[in-house]
């Protein structure tokens, strides 16, 4: 029996078998030999997580618009799949053709979250690509990276061929091209990854020396041959309306995670949030128009059929055409019984008005994120929610007849006091007595108000990159505490486990060594990790031990500012000495105007016609 | 408009909720003018003649689509055919005015395929037929929500027969009665005395309503 036909008896067995079996609307994409290029994009994770993301869809289409590249999916099967196709020798499956993943030119992994590196580890050793780089053959795939992960690509750098950073969108068919050339040429594999090095935004690993201090401190990170770059630039796209968006996305046949169209307004942020990655690495703010938006949201409304169209971006209520916009998508969407999801905090009053009337927004749960209970707390990380803000939103809320509201925060922040915890208690005793307030007669009953609390990790080229995680039994102890002071009736206190953020923070400001660590856990058992019933803290320790690293030296140390950051030669854009000028304020508790606002000298502004909010000198 | 489609092999496992889903996204990427319900979740209006089982395929699934204005089939074949992945075509439609019967009303029986993987299995199956439909009584266990009961399907088997790797079967399908084609295989294990797994694609061929002289058609002909 071949594994093809294995795979179709293992798809009685399993418990999800629609995740592995494809067919979906708008994927039946090529025949293998119609393209010379095979791609096989890599999502760590579940099929239903990895068909939410809209990285996926927007590579999909593009590798497979080109006439000569064609794009495969494979996902992270689950345990129960993974038993089988051990047992019965069944090779990792791309969804559409159903081919190995060894099989293809190059693989393509996306990197969200530190806790899907060791899915990374079973995909390809599942797919009968061998893990390191240095033990991969002529024959064996060229193995790449995206994502924001890739920016510290450090903890991966034994397994990955080539990082992309920054945007992908160039980048991708750029690196495409050099891999068909590679297959045209019959160039070796080393000559390939060199000619990799070249291009914009790419770093191979392997091509660079890592020593370190005494310590374990990075020491230096240099290219050891001409062709790598001393640092890697990131990829900015600067005209989003010029750069490709999908109008025809897959449309699984099974719900997964987010089942709708997402519509990305804008990318970036200028908020400046200094816990915020993800507000750090896609700067600076880049706006679709007006009229792009609506262009594709026709298309794909023609092309998926879906009933709810999602705006999408780090802030959405920033869009600056956001009520002209939402205003014209529901003019249109109105006789196709389309939805348009909103970003619930800042709908001005008459747009909230046409709401109600046209479509009966669903009074589902309102979602706010102050992230600090104390004033003093949301200075310190630069988030701009007042007190009286949210209140005041959430009296609305209360009044327009929603009955339940969802609180994030973090706790572990730089600076942190139990006053501040104290606070969190106190901003959700505030938003029930809002809901108290309003007449017995003109409120929805059954008040639900749900805090959750998750753990802070620092994270690479954010200020907060040199400070130390707090240790689990800090975690636990504050964790004690918040259950103890969040003892209120109507709210509901979420917690997390200390354990997979501690892991988290250990990869995300991880070095080259950790990759050791991450090999030993894979082979302990360890995979999906973002997966409470899957997650083995136990194994995790078990790796480092092995390895002889201590877990806290990469997530409890506060970094000296003079030290060499493990991904220094990463360049975001946003300057070293930006990062510790914010960090400084942030301990002074100052806080630092939104770039709409003026400019604060992040160090983009340095790259010519990038950042449109950037006018020189007004730092 | 009546319609005719196929669940396709590869899409065996997708739950009838999921195809009706499909279906309804389907409908609205083609364009054609369907009519939605009113209030507040609008949903096309559509009915399916019947649930396909996860794990089964079907060859001429029936569907009644409740148009907002007059559409020809063949423009509402093409825009479908459009619309819809390569596993889920239509291969029929007609346009049936609202008396039509209802489609779950006038279903009567299904045809099935069952292809046994296993060649020795399938023999052995196929030639413990024509004993097992001698006796009075074919007695197996059916599943409901909560127990496990005994029940005499020989009422409920209409045809059947085998040849190489496939038993066809005419089953009775009804909103009161019905034998699943897993029951059928239970009887015919018993019978064939085996008693290790069988695996065995399904396969729906068709859907069967009573024309006026009694005799059973296809539903979609009524
Ligand atoms: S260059 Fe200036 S305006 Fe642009 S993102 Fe950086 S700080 Fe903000």
């Amino acid at each position: 029996m071949d594994y093809r036909e294995k795979f179709e008896m293992a798809l009685e067995k399993v418990q999800k078998a629609p995740r592995y079996t494809g067919g979906e609307m708008n994927t039946s994409v090529k025949e293998w030999d119609e393209a010379p290029l095979h791609f096989g994009f890599c999502f760590p994770d579940t099929y239903e997580v990895g068909m939410s993301h809209l990285g996926l869809k927007i590579l999909y289409g593009l590798i497979n618009r080109e006439s000569w590249s064609l794009c495969e999916r494979f996902f992270m099967p689950w345990t129960d799949m993974i038993a089988i196709m051990k047992e019965e020798d069944i090779p990792l499956l791309s969804i559409e053709s159903r081919r190995p993943l060894k099989d293809f030119d190059v693989i393509g992994f996306t990197l969200q979250y530190e806790m899907s590196y060791s899915n990374i580890l079973a995909m390809m050793d599942m797919g009968g690509v061998p893990l390191e780089n240095t033990e991969r053959g002529e024959k064996d795939p060229i193995v790449v990276a995206g994502g924001p992960c890739a920016f510290n690509p450090e903890p991966l750098a034994l397994f990955i061929d080539a990082f992309m950073i920054g945007d992908g969108e160039d980048v991708m068919t750029e690196l495409n091209r050099v891999i068909l050339q590679r297959k045209k040429e019959g160039w070796c594999r080393e000559k390939c990854l060199r000619e990799l090095a070249k291009l914009e935004g790419v770093y191979v690993p392997s091509l660079y020396d890592v020593t370190y201090e005494e310590d374990g401190c990075v020491q230096s990170v240099v290219p050891n041959c001409a062709e790598a770059q001393a640092t890697v630039k990131k990829r900015v796209v600067t005209d989003l309306n010029n750069t490709y968006y999908p109008e025809e996305i897959p449309v699984p046949y099974t719900e997964v995670v987010f089942d709708r169209i997402m519509l990305e307004i804008m990318r970036g942020c200028t908020r400046g949030c200094r816990f915020c990655q993800a507000g750090m690495l896609y700067r600076p703010v880049r706006e679709r128009s007006l009229e792009t938006l609506l262009h594709l949201a026709d298309r794909l409304q023609e092309a998926t059929g879906y009933e709810e169209i999602s705006l999408s971006s780090l802030s959405s209520g920033d869009y600056s055409c956001l009520p002209e916009l939402i205003r014209e998508l529901m003019k249109r969407m109105k006789d196709k019984r389309v939805s348009i999801s909103l970003p619930s905090l800042r709908i001005d009053s008459v747009l909230k008005e046409s709401l109600e009337e046209t479509q009966q927004v669903r009074k589902t749960s309102l979602t706010f994120a102050p992230e600090a209970g104390t004033q003093r707390m949301r200075d310190v990380i630069n988030k701009g929610v007042t007190e009286e803000d949210l209140l005041e939103k959430v009296r609305d809320a209360f009044r327009g007849g929603w009955n339940s509201v969802k609180l994030y925060f973090m706790d572990g922040l730089p600076t942190e006091t139990e006053e501040d915890l104290n606070g969190i208690a106190d901003l959700a005793r505030k938003v029930v007595g809002e809901y108290f307030a309003v007449p017995k007669d003109q409120r929805a009953r059954g008040l639900r108000v749900t805090v959750s609390v998750s753990i802070f990790v620092p994270k690479p080229f954010t200020p907060f990159q040199w400070e130390p995680q707090d240790t689990l039994e800090v975690i636990r102890e504050k964790t004690e505490h918040l259950k103890h002071v969040l003892n209120i009736k109507g709210v509901t206190f979420n917690w997390h486990e200390p354990y997979v953020s501690f892991m988290e923070a250990c990869f995300a400001r991880g070095d080259r060594r950790i990759g050791q660590v991450l090999r030993k856990a894979y082979e302990k058992g360890c995979i999906l990790d973002g997966w409470n019933e899957t997650f083995r803290f136990d194994l995790w320790m078990e790796a480092f031990r092995d390895c002889g690293l201590d877990p806290a030296f990469y997530a409890n140390r506060r970094r000296e500012r003079t030290e060499v950051l493990p991904w220094d030669h990463i360049d975001s854009g946003i300057s070293r000495e930006f990062l510790l000028r914010e960090y400084d304020r942030s301990l002074k508790g100052e806080t630092t105007r939104d770039c709409r606002k003026g400019c604060n000298g992040c160090g983009l502004q340095k790259w010519k016609g990038v950042c449109g909010y950037a006018n020189a000198g007004s730092v | 408009m009546l319609a005719v489609f196929e669940k396709s092999e590869r899409i065996r496992h997708i739950g009838h909720l999921d195809i009706q889903r499909s279906v309804q996204r389907g409908l609205r990427r083609s364009g054609l003018p369907v009519a939605y319900s009113q209030g507040f979740n609008p949903h096309i209006l559509i009915t399916f003649a019947s649930a396909l089982s996860t794990g089964a395929c079907g060859k001429r699934e029936i569907m009644d689509v409740t148009m907002a204005e007059d559409t020809d089939a063949e423009t509402f074949m093409q825009r479908m055919n459009r619309a819809m992945p390569p596993e889920m075509q239509l291969t029929e439609a007609r346009p049936v005015d609202d008396r039509h019967p209802s489609l779950m009303g006038s279903l009567r029986a299904a045809v099935y395929d069952l292809t046994i993987r296993e060649k020795d299995q399938a023999e052995k199956l196929i030639s413990a037929i024509p004993a097992m439909m001698e006796k009075e009584k074919i007695l197996t266990l059916r599943k409901t929500k909560t127990k496990l009961a005994e029940c005499d399907i020989k009422p409920l088997i209409y045809a059947l027969r085998g040849r190489d790797c496939h038993v066809y079967a005419t089953l009775a399908l009804t909103e009161r009665e019905s034998c699943k084609p897993q029951m059928l295989l239970e009887a015919l294990k018993a019978e064939a005395g085996i008693s290790e797994e069988v695996r065995m694609l399904v396969t729906r061929e068709a859907l069967l309503g009573e024309n006026g002289a009694g005799e059973l058609i296809p539903l979609e002909k009524l």
